[in-house]
């Protein structure tokens, strides 16, 4: 069982300690018996998704969003094609906004965006950043993490998740977040967001498997730690709310 | 009459303050209220000197204050660290005459990043020093660029600049600036130079001006030294004000070739709050002797580094900061050049004593491989966030047999005091150095 993971841009876009997503993604894979084969690439590499299985890119800094989304623009086409191919897309923090129609910078100049949704997002000069508790149909348990956006996202018809009991959402505090189609997977929730919420790595791990036609294990291992980390997180997050 | 009214009112206010142990934004927003431009309205000493970054701050504030205060001069200050637009209000006008002159020869602030263009839209400073801008509290700061811009609008075309030319961040500010407002201050290559970066991240991989691969002819420590865009050109400046040569182990920096100093604490970011407080002194025209005899050998007062005795265990509690993963490297770079077997304590409780968040992102971009040093013989981790803390280990070279795991903080004390001897260096933040510290007899 071999897998390819595609993580794009890590040397500008991992402000917040992404590039932990695809160890712990690759750590949990690997003990799973799959074989991990994690390439990078830069702005400046020519790319090509041919046996990729997963893309992935975390958040930058606005300006440097905007170099990724034009670096990765003339690749539209061809990672909707890998994607119709049965590949699968994490794209977290603001590298969410890029697989919308378009992004407004605080200036007012809109960036055409790689189209995969419809949506729109506006940045301004406000940043609310936030602790966030996040509900998804998909998970049976609530998400937690951090969101550290100056943006508001308009248009999503397919959120992840449907309501936030702590953060701000898409358009609105407490709103639906992030987007998802089939095993295309976009949330605004910054950092290592599959190292703080294991059923969401799990989550992944089974679409990844089901993408590649193979049997789950019957008992899938646990990250030492990480659910321990998790309900801490979960504990204290929520004690804010009714605090 | 306003203007008067405001300084008399706040004047009474931060006494009956004092009396009773009130801070010291109070009496300052207050006085905002009776007079919302009273800041443009004093008359201010010749010199304003101001200093913000993301670290170094307040110790940088403390070396000038010293320096300049030895030199005959006397200095109005923001020693309280109340560094937001109502506590420099507080600090001007408890100092200022019922006329609105503020006494002193110099006013030297100690300026949040994000407040200072609020604060210097009544008044600009006549020199204004920026020390470094990392990846720092992300939680309110947003990242690092989102500061730089939160800094610009505080920069006046009649500020002289001192920035740290081998900070490309940093670098910026002088952008788009008549040349003689801006000086430097930085590092030659040295012996802590290396030609490779170190650090899980790095923050001056692209150009912040053209987004270009950056090419560095040498490292002192993160995203920090000598920096060329080979795309647009942007490039370190030449300095002023050099550290011409440093050694961490025998503890000396050599200043612009001719002065040696010596480091009571020798660490790298101790070399940058020097170099920076030398700059902004020479540039209020206190000369380099003066200068050399205070700086020599100085121990900082704020208490960033504390020693203490733990049962059969000499300690040592370097104050860290939560959230600020260059802080934190710093200090595990230290311990790493420490010689002789040792334990190390990491300490993650509360991540913050202002704000509450449960934000952890920040442990995976601190640099814990350093803890695989030999001579560490343990590494304890402890607080409320110990299982973030043990899967980010988990992920270091740090040999998982060395990692003792211990949620409560007095729990681990007690075990510490009552077995072992091997020297204890601790690591956290602020917010909660006093939960160990209560546990432990202080040098």
């Amino acid at each position: 069982m071999e897998l390819n993971i595609l993580h794009l841009y890590p040397d500008a876009m991992s402000l917040y300690g992404e590039y932990a997503n695809v160890s712990i993604l690759r750590r949990q894979l690997e003990a799973m018996g799959v074989t991990v084969a994690v390439k990078t690439a830069v702005f400046e590499d020519e790319l090509s998704f041919e046996g990729v299985d997963l893309i992935y890119m975390g958040a930058g800094t606005e300006r440097v969003q905007k170099l990724a989304l034009e670096a990765l623009r003339p690749y539209a086409d061809q990672l909707k094609a890998a994607v119709d191919g049965g590949a699968a897309v994490l794209f977290t923090g603001n590298a969410m906004e890029l697989l919308g129609a378009s992004v407004t910078d605080a200036a007012g100049k809109e960036w055409p965006g790689l189209g995969f949704a419809d949506y729109t997002t506006v940045e301004s000069d406000r940043r609310d950043p936030v602790d966030v508790i996040a509900h998804s149909p998909l998970l049976e348990q609530a998400a937690v993490g951090f969101m550290n956006k100056c943006s508001v996202t308009h248009g999503v018809k397919t959120p992840l998740f449907d309501r936030l009991t702590l953060g701000f959402g898409n358009e609105a505090k407490g709103g639906a977040e992030g987007y998802v189609d089939g095993n295309v997977f976009a949330t605004h929730l910054t950092g290592p967001v599959l190292v703080k919420n294991p059923e969401l790595l799990d989550l992944i791990v089974r679409r990844l498997f089901a993408a590649k036609g193979w049997e789950l294990p019957e008992t899938v291992p646990a990250q030492p730690h990480q659910r321990e980390g998790y309900a801490v997180t979960l504990r204290e997050l929520s004690a804010r709310i009714k605090g | 009459m306003r203007k008067r009214l405001a300084i008399a009112a706040c004047k009474v206010l931060r006494f009956v303050g004092k009396l009773i142990g009130r801070g010291s934004s109070l009496p300052g927003q207050i006085a905002l209220r009776l007079c919302p431009d009273i800041l443009g309205r004093l008359e201010l000493p010749p010199y304003v000197i101001a200093v913000t970054g993301s670290n170094g701050k307040t110790s940088t504030v403390e070396m000038i204050a010293s320096i300049l205060t030895a030199a005959g001069r006397s200095v109005v200050y923001n020693k309280e660290g109340s560094n937001q637009i109502e506590g420099v209000a507080t600090l001007l006008l408890t100092n200022a005459t019922a006329g609105g002159r503020v006494k002193g020869d110099v006013l030297l602030l100690e300026s949040d990043e994000r407040w200072a263009k609020h604060t210097f839209k009544w008044f600009h400073p006549t020199h204004f020093v920026i020390t470094n801008l990392y990846r720092d509290q992300l939680t309110r700061n947003g990242h690092p660029e989102w500061v730089y811009q939160a800094i610009l609008p505080a920069l006046h075309a009649d500020t002289t600049l001192v920035l740290n030319a081998d900070d490309p961040l940093v670098s910026r500010f002088a952008q788009g600036r008549a040349p003689e407002t801006v000086r430097w201050f930085g590092l030659d290559e040295c012996s802590i130079s290396t030609k490779e970066h170190h650090g899980v991240y790095h923050d001056g991989a692209r150009c912040p001006v053209c987004g270009a691969p950056m090419e560095y002819g040498c490292y002192h420590y993160a995203h920090i030294g000598h920096y060329r865009c080979p795309g647009c050109g942007y490039a370190r400046h030449a300095t002023d004000f050099t550290a011409t040569a440093v050694d961490l182990k025998a503890g000396r920096l050599t200043i612009d070739g001719k002065t040696d100093i010596q480091l009571a604490f020798r660490s790298i970011y101790n070399v940058y709050n020097i170099l920076a407080a030398w700059s902004a002194c020479a540039l209020a025209g206190v000369d380099e002797t003066a200068m050399a005899g205070v700086i020599n050998n100085y121990i900082l007062k704020n208490g960033r580094m504390i020693t203490f005795t733990l049962g059969a265990r000499k300690g040592t509690l370097l104050t860290s900061k939560h959230e600020n993963s260059v802080a934190y490297d710093t200090n595990l770079g230290y311990i790493e050049s420490q010689p002789g077997p040792c334990e190390v304590m990491v300490i993650v409780d509360a991540v913050s004593r202002k704000y509450f968040t449960g934000e952890t992102s920040w442990l995976w971009d601190i640099d814990f491989d350093r803890l695989s040093a030999p001579q560490v013989k343990k590494v304890w981790l402890c607080g409320r966030y110990v299982n973030d803390l043990a899967l980010r280990l988990d992920y270091t070279a740090v040999p998982p047999e060395k990692v003792v795991l211990r949620e409560s903080i007095s729990a681990a004390a007690e075990e510490l005091k009552s077995s072992g001897d091997l020297p204890l260096y601790v690591v956290t933040c602020f917010s909660d150095r006093d939960k160990l510290l209560a546990h432990v007899q202080r040098d």
